[in-house]
């Protein structure tokens, strides 16, 4: 027992474990469950009253007078009267409220609930008297690596791991299994290494090893097969909600598959996961970032995108990011870290505002739920062309921000050389209205159409030097309001300027006519180094433009140059005419608001467009650009920063509601958690590494509890998702802390060692058959007092059926494909998006190949718990349906396999038809065939065998000889046995 | 029924001869200040309704001339004028009327249903759903998608076109009879790996094999609506063979009849913009009202004919309402007449199963765009429906992430004595 001291808390900290005989139960709830000496132990025996009596009202959510079960500050520092007084029950007003007899001052309130027992009052007497100790959640204390026991039965262990499993198997009394057949440990073990079923082959191979090493030589070459990295990343897309469509309504195409490639190969390389994190986190922050670590950030682009007319994008932006906060703590951190963005957590000691602290981490990049997924980055379809794409798109990248500085030397924004133009005359095509102030400013009044075409007449600048650049600010209508809840943006597609005397009249606004006096502009300055489109677009009326899109948050600038500096005439003026013909102009007028323009003498402008190095470098950009596009590439929506000039402001959402601002939050991490180490700046970096640094508690339990839950079933904290006080407690806390501590430490995060470690295990190698005993003591084999025995994954059914047909496509990578799927699943709202079933060996490739659009799954894998993707889904529900047994009855692609399986049958299986069935057994379990199921299978063949004579019409559909047909029949049935669709 | 899109209740139910006087007036600063719209920008116009309304005889409740068959069922129905949500965008308001929250992954209100009640015919799903129109909701499958609750609770997509339900048929070629001998070989093989390794999980697939075999029968014929006689089909309207609504609803008495407990139909094109006449709230509007007048007329006639409709809840809607003003896309005039999406104030009606009939909940402002006093978030009513079906919104919980998740939410709720009989 020690004591730690952290944030100001006393914490103690016992490593539970220590077990009375005579007082073992068979209970999930095992984290210690014994009485020591009448001490008081706060987790088991305190907080448990705290939360079913208190907490409704003096909880997270709730803090009636200030008072919090939770947090054990709002308990001792109480003034005047501490709630709880160490030491001192009696002069506690805990103590006297919940024996009080005076009902208006009785805890729990008489109308609330009846009184605390008798037992439980004494319980909080002498723990307050005791000190009133509090213990953190034992989540939150970071793994320490237990005493490994030595149980009775020593020689049957392997490891630690088997010991600790040992030791609880031994205190419940049970026993472990007989070591599992060759035949049955290969299929477990192929199909959660790789998801593959192993082939007949490779099974009498290894049960014909008789060398001590057989089984790791099997581990090993199941490891390194490239079919491992599809299979883990499998697991991994539900937690990062992959999808190849974007959501919601016309739930269009996105193109993200390089993400998923990433992933595949991220597994298959052995990449440590605290690498796996921080690239997919923050990749594109990383010094000297590769092509591969920017599309690792596609990790938090699985966001969906909605671009159903008439959405506002500043609040999807804004759920996208929640969303990028929520799924980073349920898949990292297993925590309902959610409950706490329109309250302080109800159970966990999270404050309301530390969920907008982390949020402000996530707030920072440029994605704003634009249909075209900007900031995309091209990625190459060779991925040996990776690094040729990367050189050339950090040179380009070099070259903007060099012409970027140079204009802002001269000032884009701000700068005193400029000298305000006073409008004459403003107007509006479109029925705009405009209206402008004596200080140069012009507005609009009323409805703004979009379309609308600004004509602006001005006066040229004092004096008579000639005017060298124009510069158009638009700001925002309520610059203080922007900053937080962004206003609507604008784009500006074209902007013209003509030099007219004074009776002119001013001319049609038409894009395809000069105007009278018109003077060529030749050069575009906006205020970000890399916008997504080029400014120079306004100097035409071709596509493209440069503004705020969608939104605003506060001043926006761009400066033009005529390519001569202009002399205005005595007398003349100026007109400006600024077109909004971009944008997503549908539903919502992107036009400026508010703006003003300025002119500038300063000769530097001219000199700069005009210099050698400057031309030279727009030559180069224009090369490199070129070359770039010459690399056949695809593009893909990633997370990248915004540019410090645009950082946003993050604020609290009132009761959740994102249109009502509170205070102004700065990044942070949870006082729950040891604070950031090395990193001097809490961003998206930082925070990465703050995930996986050595004392978080949390990080490295929850990944091996995800890993264990995959190889048995059911996860040593069961809730995978919630690892807090209101999720299960650990079936074998020792046990996970033992494989957190090795996974991290020992192993350095090296996934490929933390599996081979396990599915070498003693317990990994059990048997999986049940006896009544141990069903009776170990139902559910939460103990793992046998092998797992679990139906196979949706992505497994699929991907076995090709194999054990022979029809299975080793092609990887790339575009999703699309297998044959019933006609009419896809007929989502404005959108044209067909399925054309893919050609070729495409339909045959493993699932995780399968295209997934989020509100038309995949029907075959949805009815086996595939989820939808829409969020992070950190569990799948494992069901038993009758309408899975239809799919794999009768979807045409498990048909297709069972008549390709058939043809197998009969070209291994030997003359006669039982051979045949034989061998169809053994190919489909990898286990010798049973007499009898030969036998009930033979039978069958007669039977179909009898209909395709009788009738020829029947088996004609089938495009098949009456022996393939009747064979068909019994691979079908093969294919549907409960030993086939287990592992 | 969900009529996809969001019907316009001011052209069908709330009556508002005020907002025809103003017909053409700029709207009032007090309706837009603050206020956020999917299309509407600016200053809109007050757009009057557009097709006439009349009182019903017998109920005294006023209807629109768009729905002549279903007014004669008025004295069965009660309309909630002043049902409110908080989104005016229909892939998420979709989905907060479906699952109570505007965000994906909750469950659906027929999965809570479903939950609830289990279902008492083993040989179909407890939960089915028909879909016309020729386009999927805006909200997609998630709509009667299962969220946090297992899947086996999740609505079954089914067809009223090719095989009613997916892989429902036998593939070519294979008889049932010889289906039936696979299944028998199914549970005897799996029967001895049970005998063998004990797994329980075994016994459960087999009685699913087996259910899907009795499945197999009992949906087809449940789905063959070219069993009914030529009068039903007269009532209804119907073409066995296609995809309609009116299809969808004669389906929807038959799974009634067969115990199925929740049945939803979805139909697609309410969504009354006037970007054309084809979505307008005239022509547009009434090429709807066609598709549904007889159908849905056809459903209450023949529930209470047979003795269904008194344990029978019928609910008719959409995901929100809409604006009184004549919608100005992008800020400009538009063509046809149309209104934008409208969250504050809408209407749906119920009949059936415990609801007092001939009777109307609620009163909007003379221009139909807020309640008069207290509206009615889509919570209460999902209580109130689920009271209806005998549960108690508070009391029905499923534990997930550390909550004991509802579908009506943490926010106040009442259930609607009114509207009950």
């Amino acid at each position: 027992m020690h004591f730690m001291s952290k944030s100001g808390w006393v914490w103690r900290y016992r490593i539970a474990g220590i077990l009375c005989s005579g007082l073992v139960l068979f209970s999930l709830f095992s984290w210690s469950l014994v009485v020591i000496g009448g001490e008081i132990r706060f987790a088991q025996e305190v907080r448990p009253i705290f939360n079913k009596h208190c907490i409704s009202c003096h909880g997270g959510v709730k803090r009636a007078g200030g008072i919090s079960f939770i947090i054990r500050d709002s308990l001792i520092g109480k003034k005047p009267q501490p709630v709880i007084v160490p030491g001192k029950p009696e002069e506690s007003v805990l103590i006297q409220r919940v024996t009080s007899t005076d009902p208006k001052k009785r805890m729990p309130p008489p109308e609330h609930a009846a009184a605390l027992s008798a037992e439980q009052i004494e319980v909080l007497r002498r723990w307050i008297s005791q000190g009133a100790l509090w213990e953190p959640h034992w989540a939150l204390v970071p793994p320490k690596a237990p005493v490994i026991p030595r149980p009775k039965g020593d020689q049957w262990c392997r490891g630690s791991l088997d010991r600790l499993i040992l030791a609880r198997l031994e205190s419940a009394g049970l026993e472990p299994a007989r070591e599992a057949s060759r035949s049955e440990w290969m299929r477990r073990v192929s199909f959660d290494l790789t998801g593959l079923p192993p082939s007949l082959d490779d099974v009498r191979g290894f049960e014909a090893d008789t060398g001590v090493d057989a089984h790791e030589k099997v581990v090993d070459r199941l490891l390194a097969s490239p079919a491992f990295g599809e299979r883990w990343a499998t697991v991994w897309l539900d937690m990062a909600r992959y999808a190849d469509s974007m959501g919601f309504e016309k739930d269009s195409a996105r193109t993200i598959w390089p993400w998923r490639d990433w992933v595949i190969r991220a597994f298959n390389q052995d990449m440590p996961f605290d690498q796996f994190t921080i690239r997919q986190l923050a990749g594109d922050l990383m010094a000297n970032a590769t092509l591969e670590d920017r599309i690792a950030t596609g990790f938090h682009r699985n966001t969906q995108n909605n671009s159903e007319g008439g959405t506002d994008d500043e609040e999807y932006r804004v759920a996208a990011v929640l969303d990028r906060v929520n799924t980073t703590f349920e898949a990292w951190q297993g925590l309902t870290f959610k409950c706490a963005q329109c309250h302080a957590h109800p159970y966990e000691p999270i404050e309301h505002k530390e969920y907008f602290q982390v949020l402000s981490v996530f707030n920072q990049t440029r994605d704003w739920d634009l249909r075209e997924e900007f900031p995309l980055i091209k990625v190459p379809q060779e991925q040996a062309e990776f690094g040729a794409a990367a050189r050339l798109d950090l040179d380009i990248s070099k070259l903007r921000r060099a012409e970027f500085a140079d204009a802002q030397n001269l000032g884009v924004a701000g700068s005193d050389n400029w000298s305000g133009l006073m409008p004459v005359a403003a107007s509006s095509t479109h029925g705009t209205r405009l209206v402008h102030r004596p200080d140069g400013e012009i507005r609009t009044e009323g409805t703004v159409a979009h379309y609308s075409r600004f004509t602006v007449e001005l006066n040229p600048p004092a004096g008579d030097a000639p005017l060298t650049a124009l510069r158009l600010e638009v700001s925002p209508i309520d610059a203080s309001k922007a900053r937080l809840t962004p206003e609507m943006g604008f784009v500006v597609s074209f902007i013209r300027l003509a030099v007219v005397t004074s009776n002119q009249p001013i001319e049609s606004v038409e894009a395809a006519k000069p105007m009278t006096g018109e003077v060529v502009l030749s050069h575009a300055f906006g205020d970000e180094a890399e916008p997504f489109g080029d400014v120079n677009a306004v100097l035409s009326p071709d596509k493209g433009g440069w503004g705020a899109l969608p939104r605003m948050i506060g001043k926006r600038s761009i400066v033009v140059v005529p390519a001569e500096p202009l002399k205005v005439p005595p007398g003349a003026r100026l007109v400006v005419v600024i077109y909004h013909d971009e944008g997503p102009g549908d539903f919502a007028a992107l036009v400026m608001t508010r703006f003003r323009l300025a002119g500038s003498t300063d000769p530097g402008w001219s000199a700069m467009v005009r210099a050698e190095g400057f031309k030279a470098r727009r030559k180069e950009l224009a090369e490199l650009n070129k070359e770039r596009a010459s690399i056949q590439s695809v593009e893909m929506p990633v997370i990248s920063e915004v540019e410090p000039q645009f950082q946003r402001a993050t604020a609290m959402f009132v009761r959740g509601n994102w249109l009502d601002k509170g205070a102004e939050v700065s990044p942070g991490v949870p006082q729950l958690y040891p604070p950031p180490g090395s990193t001097n700046r809490l961003d998206r970096l930082g925070f990465a590494r703050w995930l996986v640094q050595e004392d978080n508690p949390l990080t490295a339990r929850v990944a091996v509890n995800r890993f264990w839950e995959q190889l048995f079933g059911v996860g040593i904290v069961e809730t995978l998702e919630n690892f807090g006080s209101s999720g299960e407690a650990p079936s074998n806390p020792e046990l996970l802390d033992h494989l957190a501590v090795r996974f991290q430490r020992d192993l350095k995060w090296d996934i490929k060692k933390l599996l081979k470690d396990i599915v070498l295990s003693a317990t990994y190698r059990q048997e999986a058959r049940a006896t009544q005993e141990k069903l009776a003591k170990d139902p559910r084999n939460r103990l793992i007092s046998r092998g797992p025995r679990t139906r196979l994954t949706a992505e497994m059914i699929r991907d076995q059926s090709l194999a054990l047909s022979g029809l299975l496509s080793k092609k990887m990578y790339g575009r999703p494909v699309m297998p044959v799927q019933p006609e009419g699943i896809w007929r989502a709202a404005y959108s044209s998006e067909k399925w054309v079933v893919s050609p070729g060996d495409d339909r045959f490739r493993r699932a995780i190949y399968t295209y997934v659009r989020r509100t038309a799954g995949y029907p075959s894998v949805v009815a086996f718990d595939s989820p939808s993707r829409d969020v992070c889904t950190a569990r799948r529900l494992r069901t038993n349906t009758p309408l899975q047994a239809l799919v794999t009855l009768n979807d045409p692609a498990h048909l297709e396999c069972a008549k390709a399986l058939a043809l197998r049958m009969q070209k291994e299986g030997g003359g006669t038809a039982a051979d045949q069935i034989r061998r169809g057994l053994e190919l489909a379990t990898g286990a010798k065939a049973v007499g009898a199921d030969v036998d009930a299978l033979l039978s069958l063949y007669g039977q179909a065998l009898d209909v395709a004579r009788k009738s020829p019409e029947d088996t004609l559909k089938l495009d098949a000889s009456p022996e393939v047909y009747a064979m068909t029949i019994v691979a079908s049935t093969i294919l549907n046995l409960d030993a086939v669709l287990t592992r | 029924m969900h009529m996809a899109g969001a019907p316009s209740q001011l052209e069908l139910f709330d009556y508002k001869p005020e907002l025809q006087k103003l017909d053409g007036q700029v709207c009032p600063s007090e309706f837009l200040e603050g206020k956020r719209f999917a299309f509407i920008t600016g200053v809109p116009k007050l757009l009057g309704p557009a097709w006439p309304f009349h009182r019903e005889k017998q109920t005294g409740l006023w209807i629109s001339s768009l729905l002549p068959k279903f007014e004669k069922h008025l004295d069965k129905v009660c309309m909630i004028h002043t049902m409110q949500t908080d989104q005016f965008n229909h892939a998420p308001a979709q989905l907060l009327v479906h699952t109570g929250s505007q965000n994906l992954g909750a469950a659906s209100f027929g999965s809570w249903v479903t939950y609830g009640l289990g279902t008492v015919n083993e040989n179909l799903p407890g939960f089915i759903v028909l879909l016309s129109g020729g386009t999927n909701p805006d909200g997609g499958k998630s709509l009667w998608g299962s969220g946090f609750l297992p899947s086996v609770y999740q609505g079954v997509q089914c067809r009223s076109e090719g095989d009613p339900v997916l892989f429902l048929k036998n593939p070519p070629g294979v008889t049932r009879e010889l289906r039936g001998e696979m299944v028998d070989r199914i549970r005897k093989i799996n029967q001895r790996a049970y005998e063998d390794l004990g797994d329980p999980e075994t016994l459960t697939r087999i009685a699913q094999y087996e259910m899907a075999y009795r499945m197999q029968a009992s949906a087809t014929d449940a789905f063959d609506i070219s069993q009914e006689p030529p009068d039903i089909h007269a009532l209804y309207g119907t073409q066995p063979g296609r995809e309609s609504f009116a299809n969808n609803c004669l389906l929807a008495r038959r799974m009634v009849e067969r115990g199925v407990r929740f049945i939803q139909l979805f139909d697609w094109g309410w969504d009354t913009h006037g970007t054309g006449d084809d979505n307008s709230v005239g022509k547009g509007l009434k090429r709807k009202c066609d598709q549904i007048d007889q159908p849905v007329s056809a459903l209450l006639t023949d529930l209470h004919q047979r003795g269904l409709l008194e344990d029978t809840l019928v609910v008719w809607g959409g995901e929100f309402g809409r604006t009184p003003m004549q919608e100005n896309r992008a800020g400009m005039e538009m063509a046809f007449k149309g209104r934008d999406h409208h969250p504050s104030a809408f209407t749906i009606w119920v009949a059936g199963g415990g609801i007092r009939g001939g009777c109307s909940y609620g009163e909007t402002d003379p221009i139909g765009y807020n309640p008069v006093g207290e509206g009615v978030p889509v919570r209460d009513l999902h209580a109130t429906l689920l009271h209806l079906m005998g549960m108690d919104h508070k009391r029905l919980i499923y534990p997930f992430q550390g909550l004991d998740q509802k579908i009506t939410g943490v926010k106040p709720v009442r259930v609607l004595d009114k509207i009950l009989a």
